[in-house]
C-alpha cells in the first residue's frame, strides 16, 4: 500500500472515531489539499507535494498527526 | 476577519466609502459656509458702500437746493458783493442754526479769485482770512461752476458743495460754501442697517495740529496716536478693538474689501472696508464696516449639523441596505455553493445544488448542478471505486 492510501484509511478512521460527517470532512480536506480522498486507492502511486499537502488538511480540520 | 473573502473586501470598501461620504459632506458643508460668509461680507462692503453713496448724493442735493435759493438772495449777494460781514452775519445766521440742526454743519463763504480767503465761517465766525487752497477752491475758481465732493479741512473731513454768487453783470462776487460732517452719516447708516461702521482718515492727508485744534472744537479726545497710518474719525461702536486695520488705506479697492471672519465672545463678526474719494480723487480715508452674523452663523451650523446627520444616516442605511441584498443574492448562496461542492467532493454524490434564480449566482447554480452530475457520473464508471461506493 502507499503512503498517501494509508494516510486516506488514517483520516476515515479519525472521522469514524469522533462521529464526524464524513462527507463534510473528507470535502474540506480534498479542497484544502487539492486531491479528492475517493480518487486515492491502495494503488496509487505516492506524491510526496500531494502527502504533504494531504498531511497539512488533515492538520488543519481534524488536528490528525498523519 | 478573512481579507482574502469578497464578503470582507466589500465591507471594508462600503465602510470606506461611508467614511468619506461624511467627511466629504462636513467639508462640503465648511466650504458652502465659508463662501456664504465671505458672499455676505462682499455684500455688507458693498452695501454699506452703496447706502454711503445715496446718503452723500442725498445731502449734496439738499446743500445744491440751498445754495440755489441762496444765490437767489439779493440781500446776501449785495452783502456779499460789498463785502459786508455783519450784514452777511446777521442776514444769515438765523438760518445757519436751522440748517446746523439738519447736519449742514459747515457754512463759509469764500472772497472771490484770485485771493479766495474765507470771508465768513458761520460754525466759527471769529475765524476768517485764511486760504484753504484746496482742490475744489482751484476748481471752483476755473470753472465758476459749482462743485461737489469730499474734502478734509481743517475742520474735518465733509462733504462738501462749493458755488460762485454773480452780480447783476454775471461777475463773481464770492462763493459759498456748504458741508456735512462725514461721521455723521456713519450714525444715519448704523440706524438703517444695524451693522457698526468708523470712518478712518488717512494720516497722509492731514495735520497732527490742525486734527488737535479740531477734536478740541468738536470737544472729543485726540485719538491722533491710536493708529500709526490713521485717525479714527467717528465710530458707532464704543469699542475699538473691532476697528483695526494695518494696511495701506490708499491701496484699498474701489470696490472695497473684506478683512476677515472673528469671533467675540458668543459673536461673530464680519470686517471690511471701502475706500473714500476726494474731489480730487484720492483716497483719502475709508469706511469700516462690522457685521455682526451670529444669527446667519448658528443657522448654518444648524442646517450643517442636520445634514450631516441626514447624510450619516441615509449613507449608513444605504451601506446597510446594499450588504443585506448582497448577503441575500451573492454570499449566502455562494456559501451555500461552496457547502454542496464540499459535501459532494467528501463522497456525499446525492447532495445536489438547488438553484434558487435565474441570475448570475443562480447560472453558476446550475452549471455546477451539471458538473455535480457529470462527476458522480463519472467518479460511478471509475473501476478502482467500485467497491469503495
Amino acid at each position: 500500500m502507499s503512503q498517501l492510501y494509508d494516510a486516506r484509511l488514517a483520516i476515515e478512521k479519525k472521522i469514524q472515531t469522533d462521529g464526524l460527517n464524513a462527507a463534510d470532512v473528507k470535502g474540506k480536506i480534498g479542497l484544502k489539499s487539492g486531491k479528492l480522498l475517493a480518487l486515492i486507492t491502495a494503488t496509487s502511486p505516492d506524491d510526496p507535494v500531494v502527502l504533504a499537502k494531504l498531511r497539512q488538511a488533515a492538520k488543519e480540520v481534524l488536528n490528525l498527526n498523519l | 476577519m478573512k481579507w482574502n473573502l469578497i464578503r470582507t473586501k466589500v465591507i471594508a470598501a462600503m465602510f470606506v466609502s461611508l467614511v468619506l461620504g461624511v467627511v466629504g459632506t462636513v467639508a462640503l458643508m465648511q466650504y458652502s459656509f465659508s463662501r456664504n460668509s465671505e458672499a455676505l461680507a462682499l455684500e455688507s462692503v458693498s452695501g454699506a458702500q452703496r447706502l454711503f453713496g445715496i446718503l452723500e448724493a442725498r445731502e449734496v442735493s439738499k446743500m445744491t437746493s440751498v445754495s440755489d435759493t441762496l444765490a437767489l438772495n439779493p440781500q446776501v449777494r449785495d452783502a456779499l458783493a460789498a463785502k459786508d460781514r455783519h450784514r452777511l452775519m446777521d442776514l444769515t445766521a438765523p438760518l445757519y442754526s436751522q440748517l446746523d440742526k439738519e447736519g449742514i454743519t459747515n457754512w463759509m463763504f469764500h472772497t472771490p479769485e484770485p485771493d479766495m480767503t474765507v470771508f465768513l465761517r458761520l460754525h466759527n465766525p471769529s475765524k476768517f482770512g485764511d486760504h484753504l487752497n484746496r482742490f475744489m477752491d482751484k476748481k471752483a475758481m476755473q470753472t465758476h461752476a459749482i462743485v461737489t465732493g469730499n474734502e478734509l479741512a481743517k475742520a474735518g473731513f465733509a462733504v462738501r458743495i462749493l458755488r460762485p454768487i454773480f452780480d447783476d453783470h454775471s461777475a463773481v462776487t464770492g462763493y459759498v460754501e456748504f458741508g456735512e460732517e462725514l461721521g455723521q452719516f456713519i450714525h444715519a447708516m448704523k440706524k438703517q442697517t444695524g451693522d457698526d461702521y468708523g470712518l478712518l482718515l488717512s494720516k497722509k492727508f492731514m495735520d497732527k495740529q490742525s486734527w488737535a485744534d479740531s477734536t478740541a472744537v468738536w470737544k472729543r479726545r485726540n485719538n491722533w496716536d491710536d493708529n500709526p497710518n490713521f485717525v479714527v474719525a467717528d465710530k458707532t461702536t464704543g469699542s475699538d478693538s473691532i476697528i483695526q486695520f494695518d494696511g495701506d488705506l490708499s491701496s484699498l479697492p474701489g470696490s472695497g474689501k473684506v478683512l476677515e471672519r472673528f469671533q467675540d465672545g458668543d459673536s461673530v463678526f464680519i470686517r471690511g472696508l471701502f475706500p473714500i474719494i476726494n474731489a480730487a480723487g484720492e483716497t483719502v480715508g475709508a469706511m469700516f464696516v462690522v457685521r455682526d452674523i451670529s444669527g446667519f452663523y448658528l443657522k448654518m451650523q444648524k442646517t450643517q449639523a442636520v445634514l450631516i446627520s441626514v447624510a450619516v444616516v441615509s449613507l449608513t442605511l444605504g451601506t446597510v441596505l446594499i450588504l443585506v441584498l448582497l448577503n441575500s443574492l451573492v454570499f449566502s448562496r455562494l456559501r451555500s455553493i461552496i457547502s454542496t461542492a464540499t459535501h459532494v467532493v467528501g463522497g456525499g454524490y446525492d447532495s445536489a445544488i438547488k438553484v434558487s434564480s435565474d441570475d448570475e449566482v443562480g447560472q453558476i447554480e446550475m452549471l455546477f448542478e451539471q458538473f455535480r452530475s457529470v462527476f458522480v457520473d463519472v467518479l460511478s464508471h471509475v473501476p478502482e471505486l467500485q467497491e469503495k461506493r
